[in-house]
C-alpha cells in the first residue's frame, strides 16, 4: 500500500531523489551532539505555541472589559480549555529557555563565525522577536500582573530625553496602559510578530541549509579558510536520517515530557496569585516583577543609578549581541583554545544567572 | 414657664438633631459609586491629623486607620465622618456633611450608614435596646474599635470585652453555638484558596460563602443564643452545599493532574523507545 | 512501537481538541423560568431562584416586569428591595442599585445582573 503511494508521488515530485538528498544521503558531522537539535526543538516549541494560541483565539476576547473573564471561561468552563491554556503558558517559558540554550550552545561552539555571521544576526533578531511575543502576550490575560508589569516595561523608554515619551505613548496607545494598549499588543502578538518570526525563521533555515551544518570545533586540526562560497559537506559524517532525526525526535519528546511534568505537578508555576486578580488601574500590587527571562535586565536597570545610562547600557549590550560575529571576527572557532573568549563567555553567563536570581528577591 | 420652655426647646433640639442626623447620612459622601477609586494615602484630613501641631490623641488616628481593614478597602475619613477631604477649609464644615465624633448612642447609626444589616439586628438586640434606652451598653466601637478596625473574628467574644457588663457565661454559650459554623466557614475558605492555587476559578463559591458568612455574623448581633442555635441547622445545610461544590472542584483538580500525568507517561514511553532505537541503529 | 506510541500521543489530544471545539452550554441560558402573571400583582415583588442563584421579580406600574439577580456584585450578599425608594440596597456595605440595576452608590463594581423578561399570554418568561 505504502509502496503504491510512494510510486504515485515518485512520478509527481521525484520522491526517491528527495528522500535521498534530504534524508538518507544528507550527512551531518560525525561528532554532532544533542545541542545541535535545539534549533528544531525551538521550532517545534513555536509550532505548539501557534497551535495552542489559535485554539485560545477561539474563546479569548481582546477587550479590556472581557479579556479576564474570557480567560477564566477557558480555564473553567471550556472542556480541556485548561489543557491548552497551560500548554501555551508553560510552552512560552520553555520556548524561551530552549532559545536561550540554543543561542548559548551556538556561541560556545563558535558556529556564528565566518561564513555564518548572517545566520547569527537573523537568529538574534528571532530572539528579540520572541521577547516581543513574551511582552505582548503577557498583557493579554488582563490580570493585575499583566497590567502592572506592562506599565513598568512601557515606562522604560521614557528615560530617553526627547523621544522617550513619544515611544511610550506609541507603545501604550494612550497615556496610561488601557484597553488601547491591549488592542495593540493583541495585534502584535497574533498578527505582526508571527509573520515576522516565520519570515526570519525561513531566512534562518535557508542560511543554515545553504552553507551547511557546522561541525563542532573540538578535535578539528585546522580551521577552514573561507575565500569563496561553498556548501560545507560532511562526506564521512552520519546520515541525517536516521541518526540525527532520532536525536531530534528524542529532544522534542523530552520537551513535551518537561512541559507535561510541569502541567501535572506544578501547574501554577508560571501563574502566581496576581495573575488571578483582574487588572485594577487604581491598586498597585506590592511586588511587581517581570517573568524570569526579564529579571536580569530588570535587576541591572535597578542597579544602575541613572535611568538613562541604564537603558543606554542595555541598548549597547543588545547591539553588541546582535553584531557579535563582527566583533569576534577571528576565524578560529574552538573556544577552548581561546581563554579570553571563554572567560568572557563564562563571566557573562554567571553574571546573567546571578542577576536573575537577585532579581527574584 | 421659662424652665418649661427651656426643657421643650432642649428636647426639641435633641429630636431635631436626630432628624438632622438621618438627613446628614444621606449627604453627598454616600451618594456616589466608589468601586473605582484608589486607596487613600493623602487627604486634607490626614494632613492635619498626622501633623505635630495636633494633640497626641488625634495624632495617632491616621496611623491606627492605616492598619485597619477599612484602609485596605479604600474606606477613608470622609466616608464615615463626612467633610471634604480635598479642601482643608471645607474639611470640617456642616455644609460638606462633616459629622465629627459620634456620641456613644449615635455610634450604631454612624457605623450603620454602611453596615445596614448588622445595625438592624443590633438595634433589636438586648445590647442595642440597652444602649438606646439607658444610654449605657456596648456599641460597635467597644468590640470593634474605632479606627484600627480589623476583620471580624470569633475571638472578639472574650472575657475581657464581654465580662465588662455581665458575667461571661452568656457570651461563652454564644461563642460555643457560633464555633462550629465559623469553623466550617473557615475550612471552606481554606479549601477555596487551595482550589484557586490549582487554577480553578471559585468566583461564584466565594460570593456564596461570603454571603453565608455575612448573614451568620449579622445574626450574631441579635445576641440571641436560641435564635443562633435554631438557625445553625439552616446555615449548616447551606455550607454543605458550598462544600459539595468544593469537593467537585477537588475532583476536577485531580482529573487534570491525572490527565497530564497520562500524557507525560505516553511521551516518556515514546522517548525511551526512540532512545533505544537510536542506540540499536548505531 | 514508535508509531503506536506516537499515534497514542497524538490521539490523546484528539478527544480534548474535539470537546474544546464543540460549543459550550451556558448554564443560565439552558432553562427558562415560567411563572403566571397572577402570581405577582402590580407593585409587588417575588423572590425566587433564577438559575443557580437567588433572584427577584418586580412588577412595576409603568415599566412592566423586571427580573434581577439578588447577588450583590461587591462580595455576594443578597440585596433587599426598598419599595419606598425604588432601590436595591445591600445590607452588607450599603451598595445601592437603581431599577435599571446600575450602581447608584457604594462599593459594587458592576451593575446588578438583569434577566430578560417576556410576557407570553398569562405567563412571564424569564431568561
Amino acid at each position: 500500500m505504502i509502496q503504491r503511494i510512494r510510486g504515485w508521488l515518485e512520478i509527481r515530485i521525484g520522491l526517491d531523489e528527495l528522500i535521498r538528498s534530504q534524508l538518507t544521503e544528507y550527512r551531518v558531522p560525525k561528532n554532532i551532539n544533542l545541542f545541535y537539535t535545539l534549533g528544531i526543538v525551538a521550532f517545534v516549541a513555536f509550532l505548539v505555541q501557534s497551535l495552542t494560541g489559535v485554539l485560545l483565539l477561539f474563546y479569548y476576547i481582546p477587550d479590556d472589559k472581557d479579556a479576564f473573564q474570557s480567560v477564566q471561561l477557558i480555564m473553567n468552563h471550556v472542556p480541556y480549555g485548561w489543557l491548552f491554556r497551560l500548554m501555551h503558558v508553560v510552552g512560552s517559558n520553555l520556548m524561551v529557555a530552549v532559545v536561550f540554550l540554543h543561542m548559548i550552545s551556538v556561541f560556545f561552539l563558535g558556529s556564528y563565525k565566518k561564513p555564518r555571521e548572517l545566520t547569527w544576526v537573523v537568529g538574534a533578531l528571532m530572539l528579540l522577536t520572541t521577547m516581543g511575543f513574551c511582552l505582548s502576550g503577557y498583557l493579554l490575560p488582563w490580570s493585575q500582573l499583566s497590567f502592572w508589569a506592562t506599565t513598568v516595561v512601557t515606562n522604560i523608554p521614557t528615560a530617553f530625553p526627547f523621544f522617550g515619551e513619544v515611544v511610550c505613548k506609541i507603545l501604550r496607545g494612550s497615556e496610561q496602559v488601557s484597553g488601547a494598549t491591549l488592542n495593540r499588543f493583541f495585534a502584535l502578538h497574533v498578527a505582526l510578530l508571527p509573520a515576522l518570526l516565520i519570515a526570519l525563521f525561513a531566512l534562518h533555515v535557508f542560511l543554515v541549509r545553504r552553507i551547511g551544518i557546522s561541525a563542532p570545533p573540538f578535535g578539528r586540526e585546522e580551521d577552514e579558510d573561507w575565500k569563496e562560497f561553498r556548501h560545507e559537506d560532511h562526506p564521512d559524517g552520519l546520515p541525517f536520517y536516521p541518526h540525527f532525526v532520532s536525536k531530534e525526535a528524542f529532544m522534542v519528546v523530552l520537551y513535551f515530557i518537561i512541559m507535561f511534568a510541569i502541567i501535572a505537578l506544578a501547574p501554577a508555576l508560571f501563574l502566581p496569585p496576581d495573575t488571578r486578580i483582574p487588572a485594577d488601574p487604581f491598586t498597585t500590587p506590592e511586588h511587581i516583577r517581570p517573568e524570569w527571562y526579564f529579571l536580569a535586565p530588570y535587576e541591572m536597570l535597578k542597579l544602575i543609578p541613572n535611568r538613562f545610562m541604564g537603558i543606554a547600557a542595555q541598548l549597547i549590550l543588545v547591539t553588541v549581541f546582535i553584531l557579535w560575529p563582527f566583533i569576534d571576527s577571528s576565524e578560529k572557532a574552538n573556544i577552548l583554545k581561546k581563554p579570553r573568549l571563554l572567560a568572557t563567555f563564562l563571566v557573562t553567563l554567571v553574571i546573567w544567572i546571578g542577576l536573575t536570581i537577585w532579581g527574584a528577591y | 414657664m421659662r424652665y418649661l420652655l427651656t426643657v421643650i426647646c432642649f428636647f426639641g433640639l435633641v429630636t431635631a438633631s436626630q432628624g438632622a442626623w438621618t438627613d446628614i447620612s444621606e449627604k453627598d459622601f454616600l451618594k456616589t459609586p466608589w468601586a473605582e477609586r484608589p486607596r487613600v494615602e493623602q487627604s486634607a484630613c490626614i494632613d492635619c491629623h498626622a501633623s505635630e501641631l495636633i494633640k497626641a490623641d488625634y495624632q495617632k488616628i491616621p496611623g491606627e486607620w492605616r492598619q485597619s481593614w477599612h484602609y485596605q478597602n479604600r474606606v477613608a475619613c470622609q466616608d464615615c465622618h463626612g467633610g471634604d477631604p480635598k479642601d482643608a477649609a471645607k474639611s470640617m464644615t456642616p455644609e460638606s456633611g462633616f459629622i465629627g465624633v459620634p456620641k456613644p448612642k449615635q455610634v450604631p447609626e454612624f457605623c450603620g450608614k454602611c453596615h445596614i444589616g448588622i445595625k438592624d439586628n443590633y438595634l433589636e438586640s438586648g445590647h442595642g435596646k440597652a444602649l438606646m434606652t439607658t444610654g449605657r451598653g456596648p456599641n460597635c466601637v467597644l468590640c470593634h474599635g474605632s479606627h484600627n478596625i480589623q476583620k471580624a473574628s470569633i475571638d472578639i467574644i472574650s472575657p475581657k470585652l464581654c465580662g465588662v457588663c455581665h458575667k461571661y457565661d452568656r457570651a461563652k454559650d454564644m461563642k460555643a453555638s457560633l464555633l462550629l459554623t465559623e469553623q466550617k466557614i473557615s475550612d471552606i475558605g481554606k479549601s477555596l484558596e487551595t482550589l484557586k492555587a490549582g487554577l480553578i476559578s471559585t468566583q461564584d463559591e466565594d460570593k456564596v460563602l461570603f454571603q453565608t458568612q455575612a448573614e451568620f455574623r449579622t445574626l450574631f448581633h441579635t445576641v440571641d443564643v436560641k435564635l443562633v442555635q435554631e438557625k445553625t441547622g439552616e446555615f449548616s445545610k447551606r455550607l454543605n452545599a458550598i462544600n459539595d461544590k468544593v469537593l467537585k472542584g477537588f475532583g476536577e483538580l485531580k482529573f487534570r493532574q491525572d490527565f497530564a500525568v497520562f500524557i507525560m507517561l505516553i511521551f516518556i514511553g515514546l522517548g525511551i523507545t526512540i532512545f533505544l532505537l537510536g542506540r540499536k541503529s548505531k | 512501537m514508535t508509531s503506536i506510541l506516537g499515534l497514542s500521543a497524538a490521539g490523546a489530544f484528539a478527544y480534548p481538541l474535539f470537546r474544546f471545539l464543540l460549543p459550550i452550554e451556558s448554564g443560565i441560558k439552558a432553562k427558562k423560568l415560567i411563572i403566571a402573571k397572577s402570581d405577582i400583582p402590580v407593585n409587588t415583588t417575588k423572590d425566587l431562584m433564577i438559575g443557580p442563584s437567588p433572584g427577584i421579580i418586580i412588577s412595576t406600574k409603568d415599566k412592566g416586569f423586571l427580573a434581577f439577580s439578588k447577588v450583590c456584585t461587591h462580595l455576594g450578599c443578597l440585596v433587599k428591595f426598598d419599595k419606598d425608594r425604588q432601590l436595591f440596597i445591600c445590607p452588607c456595605h450599603a451598595g445601592v442599585f437603581d431599577l435599571e440595576g446600575n450602581v447608584v452608590s457604594g462599593p459594587p463594581p458592576q451593575p446588578l445582573q438583569k434577566f430578560a423578561v417576556k410576557v407570553e399570554g398569562d405567563n412571564i418568561v424569564i431568561g
